[in-house]
């Protein structure tokens, strides 16, 4: 027997040990990793099981969750559609729809997702959840009566470093804001959203309503204060304490006069 | 509970998933829940992924953990979201107080850390230990990405 056949024979031999796993196995050992906190490798089986096979929403759905962790909105969109054509029903892809309606602040195309998704699967509770959440939200008003008179902006007493100043009602008819067009549209529109699920949030804890919050980022400080559906905020510098901001944003708020 | 059946089972509502093992990352993750709920007046906590997958949680056993993870997970994104836009720099912690209590979220790459406190909790050691974890949780994901 020559060299060429007794490898040939010997790698034959060794891949025969070796049987290929089935896409399920794939897609069951990646779904472990993913509870793991081990995406990467996730990652690598859902895709080698998709190429084995490329008809199965439980791998499509997979996808789509590990596209939603590493940010990657489009794809995983794409992902969950791919999961309806295959299981028009499917409750998470219907679910996963929804969130990424709800994050592009597309609420109108949230609620059918939502809706649907609890029709055929009512012991659903993160649908549920958002589904109460969103039923509240209605679109800014054309003209919401304000309890808040003309904003003087002139006798405020800006903290030093203070900017993107907003006075705006919880259902995104904005009062007041800094900046440009652009910047105080998107400033109204985080506002809201964040006083929104924030309440929705402190509501199902069962700590009662939303009277203030403080948002770090890596760069500044955002405070907010609330009372009834009047929503008050301002950037500051980072440095500044959580209780000297919440103290110069009540400044603010007084010097506002405003009247819940 | 979110992750009690199989991923074969497509047409569950729950999530994919069984019960398994979950050393690495998802032992950091625990441990860094564990360490955070012992702070005083801290109540309970959960880490979800930004998918709404909740990797651990610690609660009581009257809190719905479904749907706290559901909000938890659409507030972390959104405040994600907002500080990009804004650009005000990576989103890092939040707090938001009501009359009977505060819940705190932190961000980072692998999910958000969600805190439920009572309404006389230490606001800043809650946030500086919130802070710290939230940088470990961002270590986790840099030294799986190096690997």
């Amino acid at each position: 027997m020559g060299i060429a056949t007794f490898l040939e024979r010997t790698w034959s031999g060794l891949t025969g040990l070796v049987k290929p796993r089935s896409a399920a196995t794939m897609f069951r050992l990646a779904d472990q990793y993913r509870h793991e906190g081990r995406y990467e490798e996730a990652a690598d089986l859902i895709a080698e099981g998709l190429r084995v096979a490329p008809n199965i929403a439980v791998g499509h759905l997979l996808d789509a969750y590990l596209h939603v962790v590493f940010r990657e909105m489009p794809a995983a969109k794409t992902s969950f559609r791919r999961v309806l054509s295959l299981d028009p029903y499917h409750p998470r892809a219907l679910f996963g729809l929804a969130r990424i309606a709800l994050e592009e602040g597309d609420i109108e195309g949230c609620r059918p997702f939502l809706d649907r998704a609890i029709q055929y699967f009512p012991d659903f509770p993160e649908a549920k959840a958002l589904q109460e959440m969103v039923a509240t939200w209605s679109a800014p008003a054309v003209a919401t009566p304000s309890s808040v008179g003309a904003v003087n902006t002139e006798r405020l007493r800006l903290p030093p470093g203070a900017h993107d100043l907003i006075l705006t009602h919880a259902d995104g008819t904005m009062v007041f804001a800094q900046g440009s067009e652009d910047r105080q549209r998107q400033l109204t529109l985080h506002m809201t959203q964040v006083y929104r699920i924030a309440s929705a949030t402190l509501a199902r804890a069962g700590l009662g309503a939303l009277r203030r919050g403080v948002v770090e980022g890596s760069s500044e400080m955002m405070f907010m204060r609330s009372d009834g559906g009047i929503i008050l905020g301002v950037a500051l510098p980072r440095e500044i304490e959580v209780g000297a901001g919440l103290v110069q944003l009540g400044r603010l708020w007084t010097d506002l006069n405003i009247k819940s | 509970m979110a992750d009690s059946q199989t991923p074969a089972d497509s047409s569950a509502p729950r999530d994919a998933g069984g019960a398994v093992p979950r050393p690495s990352r998802a032992q950091a993750f625990r441990e860094t829940l564990f360490e955070l709920i012992r702070l005083d007046g801290v109540r309970g906590g959960l880490i979800v992924t930004p998918d709404g997958l909740v990797i651990t949680s610690e609660l009581p056993p009257r809190f719905p953990v479904e749907a706290l993870a559901a909000l938890a997970a659409t507030l972390g994104r959104e405040l994600e979201l907002g500080a990009t836009r804004l650009d005000r720099g990576a989103f890092r912690t939040a707090l938001f107080s009501a009359d009977d209590g505060t819940v705190f979220v932190g961000g980072s790459p692998v999910g958000y850390v969600t805190l439920v406190a009572d309404r006389n909790v230490n606001v800043e050691v809650v946030r500086a230990a919130l802070g710290r974890a939230v940088d470990r949780l961002r270590g986790t994901w840099r030294t799986a990405g190096a690997a």
